[in-house]
C-alpha cells in the first residue's frame, strides 16, 4: 500500500488559515489502512483545526467526507455536490488523490494534509516499512524476494557493501542490511549459488528516468 | 431419602428468606415462602441505612423484594404460619394456617384510599410510627396490597365503602392447607429486645430514650417524622445524643430477661447511626457511644470504626453506664460514668439516648422449634455444628440467618445461599425452568417513531431529595428537546413507581427513558426490566447517576449538586435519544466448575457441587489438600478439626466427579461465564494443561501473619496461637510445666500496616486458655487485649474464662506490652488500666495472636490473571459488601472462605456452601445471556485493514470471505478497543456507540440542547 | 479568573474508576462537582476523537480513568488508552493547548478515596492552568 503521515499542524494551518469553510476529504484505501487519512483521522484533524481556529477567535466550518478512493475520478465526483459551499479542499489522501481532486476542481484551492511516504507493508500494529520503489523492472526473483532497490540504502545490485555489520546497515543499527537478508534467504532456499550470479547494471529506464509513466491496457481502453 | 417432592418450604420472608427463596427458584426449585407478616422484607425494611456502605436499605433491598414477588417458582404466602408437620426429609407434610387479610389480594390496587381514611388508629411500637388498621408495612411492600386489623376498625361498613376496587372482605376467614415439601428452611430471624423492662434506663417512661430501631425509624424518610431528626418529648432537634451498647445483651444478671450472648450487630449499627447523624448535622450535633468492647470484626469494619472516630468525630467511651437519670422538667437525660482508670464519676447530659438492643428469639419461634422437633441451644437459637453450620438436628430441616446465631446482613445472605444449597442437595429438579422470554410482552418496534423521551427523577428519600430540589430538576428536564414527559418518581425502584413508569410509557407512547437516580451499576438491570415489561427494548434506557455521583458527594454544596444534576440529566437525555433497540446474545453453558484452593472452603464447595451431579476441578497450589484448617486441632466448642479434615479430604479424593489437581499454579485464563478456559501448570514437571469450565470459585484462603514482634522466632517460649493449639493437643506435659502464660492479642492485626481485625484471634485465645486450664487448673493466664471480640455465643466462653480466673487486661496501641528476655525466662510488662500501674509478669509461655492476612502475592497474581478486584488489604472484593457477599464483580466468579476476609472454620464452610449454592443458580440454565454490548462492523465502511484483528485482546475479529471484518457477537467481550482504533470508523460498540457518547458530550455542554 | 470553575470530563471505566466513584459516594467522600463522568465499558473504548470533542465543546480538562496496571478487565485496554492519551496530548500541543489538560489515571474499584483525591488534584491543576483558551477566544 501507499503509506503517508499527517503533515505538521502548523503547515496545514498555514494552508487553510485564509479560509472559513473547507471540505476535508479522507480516503478509504491505503491511507485508511496506514491510519493516516481514513474516516477516523479526518474526524481528529477536523476537531483539531476547528479548535485551532477557535483559539484565534475565528471559526472554521469543516465538511468531513471520506471517499472510497480519491485516485478515481468517479469517486471524486461525489464532492461535486459540496464543493460550492467550500472555500478550499484539504485532502487526506496520498499525492495521487490530492491531484485528482485538484484536477476535477480547477477553481478551488486544494491542499495536501499528508506527506506521502512510500509503498510499504505493515510490520506489526502501527508500524509500516518501505518495501517497493516502483522501479518498473522487478528483480525480486533474483534476490530471494527481498528488494535491494527499496531496502538497500545504496540500492546496490551486488551487495553487501563494506558498511554491513552483523546484518545491519551502517546508516543505522535499526536498518537491516538488505543484502544480509538476501543471503540468509537464499541460504534457507538452498540457492546460495544464485548469490554468485552477477546482476548486471540495472536498466533504470522503466523507472521515472523516462519521465512520468503511464500504463495502457488496450483491451480495457474504451 | 425417598424423594416425593422437590418443593422447599421457606419460613420467614426477611432478607435471608428472600435470598434463599431466590437462589432456590433460580436453581430450578419450587418454593413456598411464608411469613407471619402481611408482606415480606422483615427487619431490614425498617432500617434507614445499613453499614458499612451507608446505603439506603430500601433502595438496595427493594429490587430483591420485587424480584421475589415476580419469580414464577415462588409461591408467596403472607400472614401464614406453620401449624403442623409430619413425615421426614424428602417428604414432609406440613399444615399452613393463613390469617385473614380482609382484603382480596387480586382486587386490591394498593391505592391507599382506605389507609388515608383510617390513619392514626393504632400505634406501631417497634417503629414509632402510626399504623392504620389498614396497613402496608413500608412503601415498597411485596405483595403490593394492604391488610386490615379488623378489631381496631370502628366502622367496617364505611371502610368497605371507601374501597373503589371492592377489595375489602369484612368476613374473611382463616385458611388452612396441607402441602408436601422435600425440605424446610428456617429463616425466621429474631425479635429485638424490648428494654422497657429495665427500670435503670427509665423502664420505657423516658420519652427521649429510644431503641436503635426506633432511632432508625426517626431517621428514615419513610418513618413517622419523615426523616426529621426530632426528639419525641418536644419535637426539637437534639444537640447531643448518646448510644448505650449491650442493652440486654452480654449481661451477667439474666433475671430481667437479659441474656449473656453478644448480639453481634449493635456495635456496627450504633456506629452507623452515629455516622449518619454526623453526616447530616456535622458539628451541630454531638454523638457519644458508650461501649464495653468495640466489636468491629467484619470485613473492613475496623476501617469503618476508624472513620467514625477520625473523620466524623463520633466519640467512643469505654464504659457501661449503670443508669439514666431524667430531668423531669426538660426531659434531658444524664449518665454518670467513670472514665478510663479514673474511679471518680463524671456526669454528662444528653438530649436523647439510644439503647443498642440486640436479638431475642420470640416465644412463637420457640414453639415452632418444638413443633419441628429440632434441637436448640440454651439461648433458644437453633443448634448447629461448626462443620454443618446450616443443618438442624432434624434431617431435611435447615436454618439461616439470625435464628442460627446473631449476625449481620452479609452473613445472613451467606447462610441463606448455603441453606439453599444444602436443602436442595438431595432433591432432583423435577421439571424444566420456563423460559423467561415467554412471559414478556412483545417488544414495540420504535424505529420509525418520533423520539419521545420520558424522564423520571427519583428523590430516593433524603438521598437525593434532601440535597437538591427534584421538582425543579424535573421541570428543567421537561423543557429539553424530545422530552415528552418529565416527572418526580419518589423511590423510582419501589413497586408503585415502577408500575407508574410502566403505565406512563404506555399512555404517553414513550420510546426512550431516562431515570435520574442511583448508579446504573446497581439499578440498570432493574430499570431495563421495567421498560422491557412495558414493551420497550431494554436498551432504550439511560440512568443519570445523580445520587452516588452527585447528591452523596456534593451534599455540602446543594447549589453545585443541583447544577451538576442538571448536567447529568442533560447528558442522559442527549445520550438516550441516540440509543437503539438491541438484541441480547445467548450462549450454551459449560457446566463444569473450577474451584481454586483445596482448603476447607474449596473442598466443601467442590463436594456440594459434585453431590449435585456437576464435574469439579479442584486446583490446589500446595502438594496436598488441607490448607490452614488442616493445622488446627480443635474448635472453641471442642470439635475435632483433625478428624473432620481427614474425613473431608477422603471424601473429596474419593468423589468421582471431583478431579483434584495438586501442585498446580494458575497461569492464564480467558473466556466468560459459561465458557471459561483456565491454564494451569502442574508440578513437579510443570506441564501445562487447560481446563474448560463455566463457573469459578475462589477459595484460596489466607495466611497466618508472619512477624518477629515480641521475640517470636527468637525465644523458644514465644509461640503463635496456632502453635499453642497443637502443643495443648500433642504435648500436654509441656503445658503442665507452665506457671504463667501470657497471650497478646492483635499482633499484626489492627495495626497501621494491616488495619483490619483478624476476627478469630479472640475466640482462639479463649479456646486455648480454657483448654490449658483443663490440663492445669491452677495456671495463671493473662490475655492482653485491645477489645475482646467474642461475637454471638462465644461470649459465653469469654465469661467462662473470666470465671475460671483468666486475667484480661487491656492495652492501647500506643502503649504496647514490652517483652524482654530474662535468661531462659521472659518478662512481659504491661500497664493495667484498672490499677493504673505497670505490671510485670514472668511468662513460661507467651502466645501471640497473630491472626491471618490475605496472601497478598497469591491474590495479586490471581486477581491479575482473572481480572478480579481486591480490597486494599489484598482480600478478594465481592460484588456488593452487603447484598452479594459471595458473588464477585466478574460474572461467573464466586468467593468463599478466608480469601474473602478473615473468618472461622464454621463461617468458611457456610460461605463454601453458599458459593456452591450460588453456582447452582448459574448451572440451572442451559444458555447464558452475554448481553448486547458487542462490536458491530459496517461492511460498507470497512477497509479490511486488519487493525481490529490485531487490536482485539481476544482474537475475535477476522476478515471474512467477502473481504471485510467480521466479529462474532457471541464471542465478543464488548471492550470496544476495536471500535476506538478502527481507522475507517467502521466498527461501533453497541450500547456505547460513538454518536451516543458524542451526543452525551454535547448534552453536557448544552450544545444542541438549549 | 479568581473564581474560575473548570469543567472536567472524566471518561471512567465501568469496572474500576466508575465503581470507585460510586464507592466515593457510598463513603460520602466529597470531591469537586466540576468533574462529570462519562461511563465507558473499558478505557480501551475511549476514542481520541471524544477527548478532542470534549475540549472543542468547552471542557477545561479531560481525564481517562482506567484500571490499575495489569488489572484491565479486557487484558490491556488501559495501556492502549494510556497510549491514546499521549497521542491526544501531542495533538493538543500542536494546536497550542496545554497538554496537561488531558491525563490518564489508574485506580481500582475499591479506591473510592483515590477517586475523590484525584478529582481534587486534577481540578486544582486545571484551575491553575486557567480556562480552555478556545473558550476564552469564544467569549471575547
Amino acid at each position: 500500500m501507499i503509506t503517508a503521515e499527517r503533515k505538521p499542524m502548523e503547515e496545514i494551518l498555514d494552508y487553510i488559515s485564509p479560509f472559513q469553510r473547507i471540505i476535508l476529504v479522507g480516503c478509504n484505501e491505503c491511507v485508511t489502512v496506514c491510519a493516516a487519512g481514513g474516516r477516523k483521522e479526518v474526524g481528529l484533524l477536523s476537531s483539531a483545526l476547528q479548535m485551532a481556529f477557535m483559539k484565534d477567535g475565528k471559526t472554521l466550518s469543516v465538511n468531513e467526507i471520506t471517499l472510497e478512493r480519491q485516485c478515481d475520478p468517479e469517486y471524486v465526483e461525489e464532492l461535486v455536490a459540496h464543493i460550492s459551499q467550500a472555500d478550499a479542499v484539504l485532502s487526506m489522501a496520498c499525492g495521487c488523490g490530492v491531484q485528482e481532486i485538484a484536477k476535477r476542481f480547477p477553481q478551488k484551492p486544494v491542499f495536501p494534509a499528508l506527506n506521502t511516504k512510500f509503498m510499504g507493508a505493515s510490520e506489526s500494529q502501527g508500524v509500516w516499512s518501505e518495501r517497493c520503489k516502483g522501479c518498473g523492472d522487478c528483480i525480486l526473483g533474483l534476490t530471494g524476494g527481498i528488494c535491494p532497490v527499496a531496502r538497500c540504502s545504496k540500492r546496490i545490485m551486488n551487495g553487501p557493501c563494506g558498511g554491513s555489520t552483523n546484518g545491519k546497515c551502517e546508516i543505522s543499527p535499526d536498518v537491516d542490511c538488505a543484502w544480509y537478508l538476501i543471503w540468509e534467504r537464499l541460504k534457507a532456499l538452498g540457492q546460495e549459488d544464485k548469490y554468485e550470479d552477477i546482476i548486471e547494471a540495472k536498466d533504470w529506464r522503466p523507472s521515472w528516468h523516462g519521465g512520468p509513466r503511464k500504463i495502457i491496457r488496450e483491451d480495457l481502453v474504451e | 431419602m425417598t424423594q416425593k417432592n422437590n418443593k422447599i418450604l421457606v419460613i420467614g420472608g426477611g432478607i435471608g428468606g428472600i435470598r434463599t427463596a431466590l437462589d432456590l427458584a433460580t436453581a430450578g426449585r419450587d418454593v413456598v415462602l411464608i411469613d407471619k407478616a402481611g408482606s415480606i422484607g422483615g427487619l431490614t425494611t425498617q432500617l434507614d441505612r445499613t453499614f458499612p456502605t451507608n446505603n439506603c436499605d430500601l433502595c438496595t433491598l427493594s429490587p430483591h423484594l420485587s424480584e421475589s414477588g415476580r419469580k414464577e417458582r415462588i409461591e408467596l404466602m403472607g400472614l401464614t404460619q406453620l401449624a403442623d408437620i409430619e413425615g421426614e426429609a424428602g417428604s414432609f407434610k406440613v399444615t399452613l394456617v393463613t390469617k385473614p387479610r380482609y382484603i382480596d389480594m387480586d382486587k386490591c390496587t394498593a391505592c391507599g384510599d382506605c389507609f388515608e381514611q383510617f390513619k392514626e388508629c393504632v400505634q406501631f411500637t417497634p417503629g414509632l410510627d402510626y399504623r392504620a388498621p389498614t396497613c402496608m408495612r413500608y412503601p415498597q411492600a411485596i405483595p403490593q396490597a394492604y391488610s386490615i386489623n379488623i378489631e381496631k376498625c370502628t366502622d367496617i361498613d364505611k371502610l368497605t365503602e371507601i374501597c373503589q376496587a371492592d377489595a375489602i372482605i369484612p368476613d374473611d376467614i382463616e385458611k388452612k392447607q396441607e402441602i408436601e415439601v422435600g425440605s424446610i428452611i428456617l429463616a425466621t430471624g429474631a425479635d429485638l429486645f424490648n428494654p422497657d423492662v429495665l427500670d435503670n434506663f427509665g423502664g420505657g417512661t423516658y420519652p427521649n430514650v429510644v431503641t436503635g430501631l426506633e432511632y432508625e425509624r426517626i431517621m428514615s424518610a419513610s418513618g413517622p417524622t419523615f426523616g426529621n431528626l426530632v426528639r419525641p418529648s418536644d419535637n426539637k432537634q437534639p444537640l447531643k445524643i448518646a448510644w448505650i451498647q449491650c442493652v440486654g445483651s452480654r449481661s451477667i444478671n439474666t433475671d430481667k430477661c437479659e441474656v449473656s450472648y453478644c448480639s453481634s450487630v449493635c456495635c456496627m449499627y450504633a456506629l452507623k447511626e452515629a455516622i449518619v447523624t454526623k453526616e447530616r448535622f456535622q458539628d451541630d450535633i454531638e454523638t457519644v457511644i458508650f461501649y464495653m468492647d468495640m466489636r468491629t470484626s467484619g470485613k473492613d469494619y475496623e476501617l469503618y470504626r476508624m472513620r467514625a472516630e477520625n473523620e466524623y468525630g463520633v466519640k467512643l467511651v469505654k464504659s457501661r453506664p449503670h443508669s439514666i437519670m431524667q430531668d423531669p422538667a426538660t426531659k434531658n437525660l444524664s449518665i454518670s460514668y467513670p472514665l478510663n482508670g479514673n474511679s471518680a464519676l463524671q456526669t454528662d447530659t444528653f438530649d436523647m439516648i439510644v439503647l443498642s438492643t440486640g436479638f431475642r428469639i420470640p416465644d412463637e419461634t420457640q414453639k415452632l422449634a418444638q413443633k419441628l422437633g429440632i434441637e436448640v441451644n440454651k439461648h433458644h437459637f437453633v443448634k448447629t455444628s461448626s462443620f454443618n453450620p446450616v443443618e438442624t438436628s432434624r434431617p431435611g430441616i435447615f436454618v439461616c440467618g439470625i435464628y442460627e446465631s446473631p449476625k449481620d446482613i452479609p452473613e445472613t445472605i451467606v447462610q441463606a445461599s448455603a441453606a439453599a444449597c444444602m436443602a436442595s442437595e438431595h432433591l432432583d429438579i423435577l421439571e424444566k425452568i420456563p423460559k423467561i422470554q415467554d412471559e414478556l410482552p412483545a417488544e414495540r418496534d420504535v424505529t420509525n417513531e418520533e423520539t419521545r423521551i420520558g424522564v423520571f427523577i427519583c428523590d430516593c428519600g433524603f438521598n437525593i431529595g434532601g440535597v437538591i430540589n427534584v421538582k425543579d430538576l424535573a421541570k428543567y428536564a421537561a423543557k429539553l428537546p424530545q422530552v415528552a414527559i418529565s416527572e418526580v418518581a419518589g423511590h423510582g425502584c419501589s413497586t408503585d413507581s415502577m408500575k407508574h413508569i410502566q403505565s406512563v410509557i404506555k399512555e404517553q407512547k414513550l420510546n426512550r427513558i431516562v431515570i435520574g437516580g442511583c448508579s446504573p451499576r446497581t439499578h440498570e438491570a432493574k430499570f431495563q426490566n421495567i421498560i422491557r415489561n412495558a414493551g420497550l427494548n431494554k436498551y432504550l434506557l439511560e440512568i443519570a447517576n445523580i445520587r452516588d455521583q452527585d447528591t452523596w458527594v456534593h451534599k455540602d454544596h446543594p447549589d453545585q449538586a443541583s447544577a451538576k444534576a442538571g448536567d447529568l440529566i442533560r447528558m442522559a437525555i442527549a445520550g438516550v435519544a441516540k440509543r437503539r433497540p438491541l438484541p441480547d446474545y445467548l450462549l450454551p453453558m459449560n457446566k463444569n466448575i473450577l474451584v481454586v484452593g483445596g482448603g476447607v472452603s474449596g473442598m466443601n464447595a467442590a463436594l456440594n457441587l459434585a453431590v449435585n451431579g456437576f464435574k469439579v476441578y479442584l486446583v490446589e497450589q500446595a502438594p496436598e489438600l488441607g490448607g490452614v484448617a488442616g493445622k488446627i486441632r480443635k474448635t472453641i466448642s471442642g470439635e475435632d478439626v483433625q478428624s473432620y479434615m481427614a474425613d473431608l479430604i477422603k471424601k473429596t479424593v474419593n468423589q468421582d466427579l471431583i478431579e483434584v489437581i495438586t501442585g498446580a499454579t494458575i497461569v492464564d485464563h480467558k473466556g466468560m461465564t459459561g465458557m471459561f478456559t483456565t491454564g494451569v501448570q502442574i508440578a513437579p514437571r510443570m506441564y501445562y494443561r487447560q481446563i474448560e469450565h463455566g463457573i469459578t470459585i475462589m477459595a484460596t484462603g489466607a495466611l497466618p501473619i508472619q512477624t518477629d514482634e515480641y521475640l517470636l522466632g527468637k525465644h523458644e517460649a514465644v509461640i503463635t496461637q496456632l502453635e499453642l493449639d497443637a502443643v495443648i493437643e500433642d504435648e500436654p506435659e509441656r503445658v503442665n510445666s507452665w506457671e504463667n502464660i501470657v497471650m497478646i492479642q492483635c499482633v499484626g492485626s489492627r495495626t497501621k500496616e494491616n488495619p483490619n481485625c483478624s476476627r478469630v484471634c479472640c475466640q482462639t485465645a479463649i479456646k486455648n486458655a480454657l483448654r490449658i486450664l483443663e490440663i492445669k487448673p491452677d495456671v495463671r493466664i493473662f490475655i492482653l487485649n485491645r477489645d475482646i471480640r467474642t461475637l454471638g455465643f462465644h461470649e459465653d466462653y469469654y465469661r467462662k474464662a473470666r470465671e475460671k480466673g483468666v486475667i484480661f487486661a487491656r492495652y492501647e496501641p500506643e502503649n504496647q506490652p514490652i517483652v524482654k528476655k530474662d535468661g531462659g525466662l521472659l518478662t512481659v510488662t504491661f500497664k493495667d488500666q484498672i490499677l493504673g500501674r505497670e505490671i510485670e509478669v514472668s511468662a513460661d509461655c507467651l502466645a501471640l495472636s497473630t491472626g491471618m492476612a490475605a496472601d497478598d502475592e497469591a491474590t495479586e497474581d490471581l486477581a491479575m490473571i482473572f481480572h478480579l478486584n481486591r480490597t486494599s488489604d489484598g482480600h478478594f472484593l465481592e460484588d456488593h459488601i452487603k447484598l452479594r457477599p459471595v458473588d464477585m464483580s466478574v460474572p461467573g466468579f464466586l468467593v468463599a472462605g478466608t480469601a474473602h476476609s478473615p473468618k472461622s472454620i464454621r463461617e468458611s464452610i457456610a460461605q463454601a456452601q453458599a458459593a456452591a449454592g450460588r453456582a447452582l443458580t448459574f448451572l440451572a440454565a442451559d444458555m447464558i445471556n452475554t448481553g448486547a454490548g458487542v462490536a458491530r462492523v459496517d461492511s460498507k465502511k470497512c477497509a479490511a485493514c486488519l487493525i481490529c484483528v490485531r487490536a482485539c485482546p481476544y482474537d475475535i475479529p477476522y476478515i471474512n470471505a467477502e473481504g471485510y471484518s467480521e466479529i462474532d457477537p457471541a464471542q465478543c467481550h464488548g471492550c470496544g478497543v476495536c471500535a476506538a482504533e478502527c481507522p475507517a470508523k467502521a466498527i461501533q460498540l453497541m450500547q456505547y456507540e460513538d454518536d451516543m457518547i458524542s451526543a452525551k458530550l454535547n448534552g453536557l455542554f448544552g450544545i444542541g440542547v438549549e | 479568573m479568581g473564581n474560575f470553575e473548570p469543567i472536567i470530563v472524566a471518561f471512567c471505566c465501568h469496572y474500576c474508576a466508575y465503581t470507585a466513584a460510586d464507592m466515593a459516594g457510598s463513603m460520602r467522600l466529597s470531591y469537586p462537582a466540576n468533574v462529570k463522568i462519562v461511563r465507558v465499558p473499558c478505557t480501551g473504548k475511549v476514542d481520541v476523537q471524544h477527548i478532542l470533542q470534549a475540549f472543542q465543546n468547552g471542557a477545561d480538562g479531560v481525564y481517562v480513568a482506567g484500571c490499575l496496571e495489569g488489572d484491565c478487565h479486557f487484558k490491556n485496554g488501559n495501556t492502549k488508552a494510556a497510549r491514546r492519551v499521549i497521542y491526544a496530548k501531542k495533538l493538543l500541543n500542536e494546536i497550542g493547548l496545554e497538554e496537561e489538560r488531558v491525563e490518564m489515571l489508574l485506580m481500582s474499584a475499591g479506591m473510592g478515596e483515590r477517586f475523590a483525591q484525584t478529582a481534587f488534584e486534577i481540578t486544582e491543576k486545571i484551575r491553575k492552568l486557567g480556562p480552555n483558551p478556545i473558550k476564552k477566544a469564544k467569549k471575547s
